[in-house]
């Protein structure tokens, strides 16, 4: 609204992705290595096991090469693309946070100082010295999470905060814990895993299996331990039960793939628990790639539970404000669009404003053939079909915000949308396939067929003659149904489907329609 | 004077500053200066290391020793200048992240190409200090590649905080590519900014060096005095350089700008002045302490210290006046978060002890 928006082909939520899952991935090492590092190390003075100082010793360093180097500066990386993609949203981050992002600062100085000293001071502290400097490392460490930890939690269910703006409320909110005992866990799985890496480098002695069976149970109890806050963390989780009976079709699938590699991180876990001795380091690759698949889907569904948001319930991923949406609503959304061609509006073709619409208010989230593409939905819809979808976005399941164009921006950004379309077919060859696709593009966008806003059971027992009726007076039905419009061919698809629908009682086979999400 | 343009610069945000402006502006400056002078011993530091060890360098001589005992501090100075970065970045993004975030986005491809630019040459550090020697022939060669992301990626900041000071070229420039893939090359500021950025750098970075060996000489006579005429003589080079680069760069100021710092306003000329009375003094003292090695050095540097602040006030008064040219937006509200700032302040002060603590433990002689 405020800001230009950079165009990616590729969509700025997948940039931002790629960044943050390394990242995230690193930055838990950088914790829960901590914590590894001086529990270990003491462990190795106690028992007076040198061998085992050595291979700390030796950790230490991949630990400062890939935290201290990779970790801090994808860190900033993060806080570059999120201000790239979502300029709007980190303004107002800084605005309500910076005293948190400040007090974090000096988190992050005392820990990357630390760090180095206790790298560099392996040969000149003293014991004691060397195990203090590595707890104020992973105390700032850990400090820095939790404060991190409220900002991110904040964007997703902000509570309190939405009324009267008070940081503390903001801060402690109610995904705030169960997210913080959950980054803690795997942290601490991190640690467990890089240094299973580490430890297959080691000269195969007893001392090597110490080490890997002594990794592996920290990646599976702190993979337990995750798992246990995860269903802690889904209780706090905004519209839960809804967003997986479809409402947000993204959401089931994310979880399947995140419960998928938890479990999985435990079950191979067992591996080098049990078979200390025949632990290689092909052995972790597939334990990287499921902790990857975890952090991956984990930050993705809190991603996606935020939608259509980038701070829940204030502030919309397109730059909108909820308290404006009132007034934009009133004046329209030019008027409320800062980075609009001057030149568009000199030429008064409207296809041209519609295009400057869409870059300003679909592309903060959509890209017509990478993510949350459009071109294959729109190839399969008319002008009309579009400008009849546009102001119902809002019903729409996956979440998106409300259109606020008056009419005629309505229509122009239809007629832009209408101007890509592909002009092949997008039609799948199979007749099954093509009429689920014919269902998915039309009532599936809204509906699905037994979960969220089911239509299985109000169609149930119709001949296809009513169901025909039916979809050419949709409209008539309610204010929120656009009319149908489609060529003969895609009809007659839809009716087939529904007409399957019709036929078929809950149960009897056809599972719930997860649908496109356009 | 209120532009055309103005209906691109967004908005002051809705929601309140958490603190007096002015209170962020000293948190900004002040850290920003931090930043600089751990910037100016990495980016000062790399350049010094190539120049040892260009072609036809003694490979073995004192030169050598100085260039590797660079080549290990040069990695601690790239964490230094990313913690000391990171707060004025903060500090900018709250005062002025309109036009901040605005010339990101404008350039978004070089910005962001920042993050994965800083991430190999921080490795390259990394391998020049773990492995040395045995890098090979490869050592020189990756001293100056590593240099020259550096340098880049210093070339990138002074684009973005440049082009962030004019509004009236962002249309064009978004319009004309919003895929971000462009930078803003046709700035008159850049090069001299740039220019003068890397011979102060240059110049700082010689003072740390000799300071550093004129501390050796007691334990290494040959080498700390090595480090110590190399470090003058940068100093005394990157100063003189800097002479004609920052007259190029008030040349370059806008016409809307320039007259302030000669005679227009009393503290942008006040500041001009006493910045070319500092280099003045730095050429001579500076001068003095390279011929004579029993010259104290605590005077030049001093002199370099509030060279360094003057520099960042006259940068601050830039920007003050290349957004004042577009006609100020009305104040943005303040709601003071007096108990964050508090917390805040304590964090530091237990931060700055904790380092401290640390140093002195690490100084201490090795166990």
């Amino acid at each position: 609204m405020n800001y230009p928006v950079w165009e990616l082909p590729m969509g700025g939520g997948v940039l931002i992705a790629i960044v943050s899952i390394l990242h995230v991935f690193v930055s838990h090492f950088a914790v829960g290595g901590g914590l590894w590092l001086v529990i270990t190390e003491r462990h190795a003075r106690r028992t007076g096991d040198d061998g085992l100082l050595a291979v700390v010793r030796m950790h230490s360093r991949v630990f400062l090469l890939v935290t201290l180097v990779f970790g801090a500066i994808s860190g900033v990386g993060i806080w570059f693309t999120i201000a790239l993609v979502s300029p709007s949203a980190v303004s107002a981050l800084i605005h309500a946070y910076l005293w948190g992002w400040a007090m974090e600062w000096t988190f992050f100085v005392v820990e990357i100082a630390a760090a180095m000293v206790y790298w560099y001071g392996w040969d000149r502290l003293d014991a004691r010295t060397h195990a203090i400097v590595g707890w104020i490392y992973f105390v700032a460490a850990w400090a820095s999470l939790a404060i991190i930890n409220g900002i991110v939690t904040f964007m997703l269910t902000p509570g309190g905060w939405l009324q009267g703006h008070d940081f503390w409320t903001g801060f402690f909110n109610p995904t705030y814990f169960p997210s913080l005992v959950a980054r803690t866990a795997f942290s601490l799985v991190q640690a467990g895993l890089f240094a299973l890496v580490t430890a297959a480098f080691l000269p195969r002695t007893p001392l090597r299996a110490w080490c890997v069976r002594y990794n592996a149970a920290w990646v599976l109890v702190a993979t337990l331990a995750g798992a246990a806050s995860g269903l802690w963390y889904r209780a706090a989780f905004p519209g839960w039960s809804e967003a997986m009976l479809g409402a947000l079709p993204i959401l089931p699938v994310v979880t399947r793939w995140l419960v998928l590699g938890t479990a999985a991180l435990a079950l191979l876990s067992l591996w080098p628990l049990l078979q200390p001795r025949r632990w290689r380091v092909v052995g972790a690759v597939p334990l990287v790639a499921a902790a990857l698949l975890v952090f991956a889907t984990a930050e993705w569904a809190r991603e996606a539970g935020r939608k259509p948001f980038t701070i829940h319930g204030y502030m919309y991923s397109t730059g909108l404000r909820v308290a404006d949406e009132p007034l934009v609503a009133a004046e329209g959304l030019l008027a409320h669009t800062s980075w609009v061609d001057p030149a568009a509006i000199t030429a008064g073709d409207p296809v041209r404003l519609g295009g400057e619409l869409y870059r300003n208010h679909c592309a903060p989230c959509h890209t017509m053939d990478g993510y949350n593409g459009l071109r294959r939905w729109l190839t399969l819809a008319d002008e009309a079909t579009i400008a009849g979808i546009l102001p119902r976005l809002a019903v729409l399941r996956g979440r998106m915000p409300a259109w606020h164009g008056n009419p005629a921006e309505t229509g122009a950004l239809a007629a832009w949308l209408a101007t890509r379309r592909s002009t092949e077919s997008p039609v799948p060859t199979g007749a099954t396939q093509a009429r689920r696709q014919a269902w998915d593009v039309s009532c599936g966008l809204c509906h699905t067929t037994d979960g969220y806003r089911p239509l299985r059971d109000s169609l149930a027992g119709q001949s296809r003659d009513d169901l025909a009726a039916l979809v050419d007076s949709i409209q008539d039905l309610t204010d929120e149904m656009p009319p149908y419009s489609a060529d003969e061919a895609q009809r007659e698809r839809l009716l087939d489907y529904l007409a399957e629908l019709a036929a078929t009682p809950a149960g009897g086979g056809a599972a719930i329609a997860k649908g496109a999400t356009p | 004077m209120i532009s055309p343009v103005l209906p691109f610069i967004p908005a002051p945000d809705a929601l309140p500053l958490p603190a007096p402006a002015p209170l962020l502006q000293a948190l900004l400056l002040l850290t920003f200066t931090l930043h600089l002078v751990a910037m100016n011993a990495l980016v000062g530091g790399a350049v010094l290391a190539v120049w040892l060890r260009r072609p036809g360098a003694d490979r073995q001589g004192e030169a050598a020793r100085t260039a590797t005992r660079i080549g290990k501090v040069l990695p601690v100075c790239v964490a230094a200048a990313v913690s000391f970065g990171v707060a004025p970045l903060l500090f900018l993004q709250a005062l002025y992240g309109r036009w901040f975030f605005t010339s990101s986005v404008l350039m978004a491809w070089p910005w962001f190409a920042v993050v994965p630019l800083l991430i190999m040459a921080y490795y390259g550090t990394y391998l020049e200090s773990f492995r040395g020697t045995r890098l090979g022939r490869l050592r020189t060669p990756l001293g100056a590649v590593t240099a020259a992301v550096f340098l880049l990626v210093a070339l990138i900041y002074v684009n973005n905080t440049t082009l962030m000071l004019r509004p009236e070229s962002w249309p064009q420039l978004h319009f004309g590519n919003p895929g971000g893939l462009q930078g803003h090359t046709g700035e008159p500021q850049l090069l001299p900014r740039w220019l003068h950025m890397m011979f102060g750098a240059v110049a700082v970075a010689g003072l740390l060096l000799a300071l550093w060996g004129q501390r050796r000489r007691a334990t290494d006579g040959p080498g700390g005095m090595h480090m110590r005429r190399l470090g003058l003589g940068a100093l005394w080079t990157g100063t003189l350089a800097n002479t004609l680069a920052g007259t190029w760069y008030l040349l370059a100021l806008a016409p809307g700008v320039r007259p302030a710092f000669l005679g227009g306003s009393g503290h942008a000329t006040g500041l001009l002045g006493l910045g070319v009375f500092l280099a003045a003094g730095l050429l001579i003292l500076g001068w003095r302490a390279w011929r004579r090695e029993t010259v104290a050095l605590a005077p030049v540097t001093v002199t370099a210290v509030l060279a360094l602040v003057v520099m960042v006030a006259m940068r601050d008064a830039v920007r003050g006046l290349y957004l004042a040219r577009h006609g100020q937006a009305p104040a943005a509200a303040v709601e003071t978060q007096g108990l964050n700032i508090a917390i805040f302040a304590a964090l530091l002060l237990g931060a700055v002890a904790t380092i401290w603590w640390m140093l002195r433990q690490f100084a201490r002689p090795a166990k």
